[in-house]
């Protein structure tokens, strides 16, 4: 079976998610004024914010999806060449919404079609994929939950846009709130849980494992998703309290799963940036147990939810894509240029082409960076934002750059 | 040297890249075949189902056993049972990855 997809549909995507990364981070970075006083929920900010999420995180996930779907799925892409028209046309809706956001939020509604377009025909594509596989398993399930929240994200985004340019919709809270919900915890979480299932075992080359929460995990996950979002809209404490806590055990069992897979790994010592991405699911539980008491405690403030969120997306998603795309891009890159020279010549190892050592220093230098962020936050102290928005802006640049290196190589 | 063992040896030049192991050292293969007309069969696995190195691997073995002097055709019999176990590689491989 031949699996793999034309190197330039998911290439594309990714060196657009570097740009839109370090495009979001400059944009954060002289706003830093604004993220300071815990108002996410200005024009720069969003157009920061969905560069960010959507330019960088959804366009990276909608690369990666293209590569490693027909790996784990055994089954070829649906169609590529509505792949590149999908490429196009979400890569123009989404810089045309972020920046629209940004200048003129009035009219941001005809960058979010086009977007949502793009978005609703990669849906079509990865529906389109995934009903070819043989044999569903626990990792359909969360791909196909992912791709759901996904959909139902971008249809509260677009309500979200309509009111803005148009009003009319009551509930524009409880959108809102759903909105951030399903796209930062029901689309990426249940992605990377789907995808760890895959990615983990095969760079820690696990033997013998049982994934036997994983139907826990998703269940649990699923359920919180929906209780959390009730709540949004009946506004009963109890169904988000439930709903906390159904995130948090559902977050856990994964992890439980993980560490399963990592205590059963023949390769014991991990590469770097691989590490780096299981910090992240350690990170992700963490989040979610503050989360969880933060709600118990009853804390309402504002500005310790929009840190809160910040680290969600931070240390939990984007690190844990960050980490990924050191081996993800190498592959890629070595498929295309090495493969048919396997045998014949001395070719390098995936981690000859990538440079682990400078990986750990950027490492360090965003963990740095979103600590040092979220701590000149929450006591509210300007310099520390701005000095530590510049680092990660910083960092950012210097690791699209290691990235896009690997290309040269 | 009998074919069979050139075979065998010029695998070791067959490099998995992720792990930067050879497929022999690897336990990989799992059995040569020479037919009388030195047809080459060579039955082998990969460390997981789905392993995206899958036709990169495959191609390098035949290409590989291709050059050899005297070899006819090359196939390559991708097996997954019985699945690949670490207890399959060798003491130098188990060395490399850190597994004692």
């Amino acid at each position: 079976m031949k699996s793999d997809t034309n190197i330039k549909l998911p290439l594309a995507f990714i060196i657009y998610a570097l740009i839109a990364l370090v495009v979001a981070q400059v944009i954060l970075f002289f706003n830093s004024d604004l993220l300071l006083a815990g108002q996410f929920r200005l024009p720069d900010i969003w157009m920061g914010a969905h560069f960010l999420l959507l330019g960088f995180a959804v366009m990276i996930a909608m690369g990666a999806m293209y590569q490693l779907v027909p790996v784990a799925f055994l089954t070829p892409i649906w169609s590529q060449k509505f792949g590149f028209l999908q490429f196009i046309l979400t890569a123009a809706g989404v810089t045309l919404f972020a920046v629209m956001l940004g200048f003129q939020p009035a009219k941001a509604i005809y960058g979010g079609i086009l977007a949502i377009i793009g978005i609703i025909l990669f849906i079509i594509q990865m529906v389109n994929t995934i009903r070819k596989q043989q044999t569903k398993n626990m990792m359909t399930y969360f791909v196909l939950g992912a791709i759901t929240s996904f959909f139902l994200t971008i249809i509260a985004g677009f309500l979200l846009a309509w009111n803005i340019s148009y009003g009319g919709i009551v509930s524009h809270s409880s959108i809102l709130y759903s909105h951030m919900v399903l796209g930062v915890a029901g689309w990426f979480t249940l992605l990377i849980f789907g995808f760890s299932y895959k990615l983990v075992p095969m760079f820690s080359l696990s033997h013998g494992f049982s994934m036997k929460w994983a139907k826990s995990a998703f269940l649990t996950y699923v359920i919180g998703l929906v209780f959390l979002i009730g709540s949004f809209w009946f506004g009963f404490v109890y169904l988000e309290t439930l709903g906390w806590i159904l995130l948090f055990l559902g977050f856990g069992f994964f992890v439980l799963d993980i560490k399963e897979i990592l205590a059963k790994r023949i390769k014991k010592k991990l590469d770097k940036p691989f590490t780096f991405s299981l910090l992240a699911i350690a990170n992700g539980l963490a989040i979610h147990f503050f989360a969880l008491v933060i709600h118990l405690i009853g804390a309402e403030n504002p500005i310790i939810w929009s840190w809160l969120i910040f680290l969600y997306v931070m240390g939990w998603i984007i690190f844990s894509i960050m980490g990924y795309l050191y081996k993800i891009v190498p592959f890629l890159w070595w498929t295309h240029k090495y493969s048919e020279k396997i045998g014949k010549e001395k070719v390098p190892t995936l981690k000859e082409m990538i440079d682990e050592k400078l990986s750990v220093v950027l490492f360090v230098f965003l963990i740095i960076s979103v600590i040092g962020l979220v701590i000149g936050g929450l006591i509210q102290v300007g310099l520390m934002v701005f000095i530590f928005q510049g680092l990660l802006a910083l960092t950012s640049l210097v690791y699209a750059a290691s990235i896009i290196r690997v290309l040269f190589v | 040297m009998s074919l069979e063992r050139k075979v065998g040896a010029a695998l070791f030049e067959v490099i998995d890249p992720e792990l930067g192991i050879n497929i022999m050292d690897l336990g990989l293969v799992y059995g040569i075949g020479v037919d009388y007309e030195d047809n080459v069969e060579i039955k082998m696995t990969l460390t997981t189902p789905g392993c995206p190195m899958h036709d990169s691997i495959m191609n390098g073995v035949k290409y590989r056993v291709g050059q050899l002097e005297g070899v006819g055709n090359v196939h390559v019999d991708l097996v997954w049972d019985p699945a690949w176990n670490p207890g399959k590689m060798s003491d130098k491989a188990k060395e490399m990855l850190g597994f004692g």
